[in-house]
């Protein structure tokens, strides 16, 4: 077990602030602390070499619980032993062997070539020069930025900023790499990029915790995914589970050439008539599949759009709360 | 220890790099500092100039103690003072997490991210001013320099408690770069004799905060004619140090326990 993590509570004090002026100048003299409750006891094992997706809507404990879990924030109870260090309180010594990329702050250096923000990293971690080398030229290699990591990041893309912010993070050969919404705002071949290259690090034997809102990622990558909603685990399976949940229903945007027809059959229910000839709608895809659905709307109507989407993670985690 | 002098290096070499990627602004910014510090010499000047004085003081031993005290911000402000504004900005913007994701003390990170070139405009305005007060004035004997050696240390020593205790607030009072502008009018009082001041405020600024130690007090060190409360001012400087290094990790403390 490379990370054991035991009931582990986090507790933020905050103050109570109206939207008055009066209220505004009264908090000046007098503030009304309110605690809020970001992670109620969460307790969770991974094995090394597992590549886990921590997923859950805004304010649900994500960062929180990889903030505790990286050194960076201390939790108000609870336990968590990772490579047999306590993250907070021996966190030098332990970081040393984390990496960590955050997707919406970066550790390159804005006016200046990403290599020589490697090069900080190599003073920083001490790293023998000739592993230095060997280990850049790979994620180089593998990553193909080649002629990029030479020009000033602010000349970058932000999927080619992501690139070297992998680089960067795994210069010193972590054993557990902490990815916080690594794929944040790339464009699909940037992703796709992104994620090979984190599977290729898990194939050579690198832990990899991820928390996203993106669905996509924890499809491509994570063999098992944690929920947590409301600092709560509501989901701790592997991926093919949360699949069945995703997979039931399906949300269905269609228009076409003559009015649609009424659709009152069981597995389809309808959200949105636009209008006579535009709709969107729920398809229970265990009750009546995609296939017949199209067959069906085609036959009476013609199609001329349809879009098939996942349900929003919102929806998803509702339903797993319940 | 030598690693740690390396990264310091690399972490001067990044920041030059960075800041000559506008070679322009790196140059004006250079003379800006320089011209802005020069406000207090050229006011002494004027003031001699015109038949008034700082009593008991000729034109250079006055210079002296402003060149003394441009020389410790000359040293401080590029080489370890960049900590109060590479705190107060990355604490506004999220990024101070990153420090402490590094297997270093968070505090010499950010000391080692925080080299600012444009304050050497001071360490050049501060060698100059000096040198040339020095030039005009008795020379001094090797008691007076290793004197002044000594205390010039406890000024930077000083200068080093300030910028933790102005970094420490800005964990906790996100982004408020005003504590800076609260600085720097306090310490101008270390730019004048303080026999100039009411009795209070000298011992306000020799034996309370120090700020004397900053230019008075080593300038009159050097010159031959110790300040009083000179080795007071010393342990109140090194007990300063000491009270700043505990605030700054009281804050870091507070900053990791509450979040980013």
């Amino acid at each position: 077990m490379i990370i054991k993590v035991e009931n582990l509570t986090k507790v933020f004090k905050s103050y109570q602030r109206g939207n008055t002026f009066g209220e505004a100048v009264k908090s000046l003299f007098v503030r009304k602390p309110i605690y809020i409750h970001a992670l109620k006891g969460i307790s969770f094992n991974i094995e090394e070499g597992e590549l886990v997706g921590f997923l859950g809507p805004n304010g649900a404990g994500k960062s929180t619980t990889l903030k505790i879990l990286t050194g960076i924030m201390h939790p108000s109870g609870g336990k968590a032993e990772i490579m047999g260090y306590t993250p907070w309180k021996d966190r030098k010594k332990y970081v040393a062997k984390i990496g960590a990329v955050f997707g919406q702050k970066s550790q390159l250096l804005w006016d200046i070539p990403p290599v020589d923000a490697f090069y900080l990293n190599k003073a920083i971690y001490s790293i023998p020069e000739r592993s230095f080398k060997k280990t850049l030229h790979e994620m180089v290699e593998l990553l193909g930025v080649e002629e990029l990591i030479k020009k000033p990041t602010r000349q970058l893309s932000l999927g080619e900023r992501m690139k070297c912010e992998f680089i960067m993070a795994m210069l010193h050969k972590p054993e557990i790499v902490f990815l916080d919404e690594p794929t944040i705002g790339l464009d699909v071949i940037a992703k796709d990029k992104i994620r090979e290259f984190i599977l290729e690090m898990n194939r050579n034997g690198v832990t990899f915790i991820l928390t996203t809102h993106d669905l996509d990622d924890i499809a491509h990558l994570a063999r098992r995914v944690i929920v947590v909603n409301h600092g709560e685990i509501v989901f701790d399976d592997s991926l093919t589970t949360l699949r069945n949940y995703l997979g039931v229903k399906k949300i269905i945007s269609v228009s076409t050439m003559r009015p649609l027809p009424e659709l009152r059959l069981p597995g389809i229910k309808i959200t949105n008539r636009i209008s006579d000839y535009k709709a969107e709608l729920e398809l229970d895809l265990s009750t009546y599949e995609l296939n017949k659905f199209i067959a069906l709307v085609n036959k009476s109507s013609t199609i001329l759009d349809l879009s098939v989407q996942d349900p929003e993670i919102e929806e998803v985690i509702k339903g797993l709360y319940h | 220890m030598m690693a740690n002098f390396r990264l310091y290096l690399q972490g001067v070499k990044v920041a030059l790099a960075s800041r000559m990627a506008y070679r322009g602004d790196f140059f004006m910014s250079m003379i800006i500092m320089l011209l802005v510090e020069m406000g207090a010499p050229l006011l002494t000047i004027l003031i001699y100039h015109n038949g008034a004085s700082f009593p008991g003081w000729t034109m250079y031993e006055a210079l002296l103690i402003q060149g003394v005290f441009l020389l410790a911000k000359g040293i401080a402000f590029p080489f370890f003072f960049g900590i109060v504004w590479n705190t107060i900005q990355r604490v506004q913007e999220g990024t101070f997490d990153l420090l402490l994701i590094k297997p270093k003390s968070a505090l010499f990170l950010a000391i080692v991210t925080a080299f600012d070139s444009e304050d050497l405009g001071k360490l050049i305005g501060g060698l100059t001013l000096f040198a040339l007060s020095l030039s005009r004035i008795a020379p001094p004997g090797p008691g007076e320099y290793l004197q002044f050696a000594a205390l010039f240390f406890i000024a930077l020593t000083a200068l080093f408690g300030f910028a933790l205790i102005l970094a420490g607030l800005g964990i906790v009072w996100i982004g408020n770069f005003r504590v800076y502008d609260i600085f720097e009018s306090v310490v101008n009082f270390g730019k004048y004799p303080a026999a100039l001041f009411s009795k209070s405020l000298q011992t306000l600024i020799t034996l309370i905060i120090p700020i004397a130690i900053l230019g008075y007090i080593p300038a009159s060190a050097l010159l031959g004619k110790p300040a009083a409360g000179t080795w007071s001012a010393v342990a109140v400087s090194i007990l300063f140090l000491l009270f700043s290094l505990g605030f700054w990790h009281w804050m870091l403390k507070k900053y990791s326990s509450a979040g980013g």
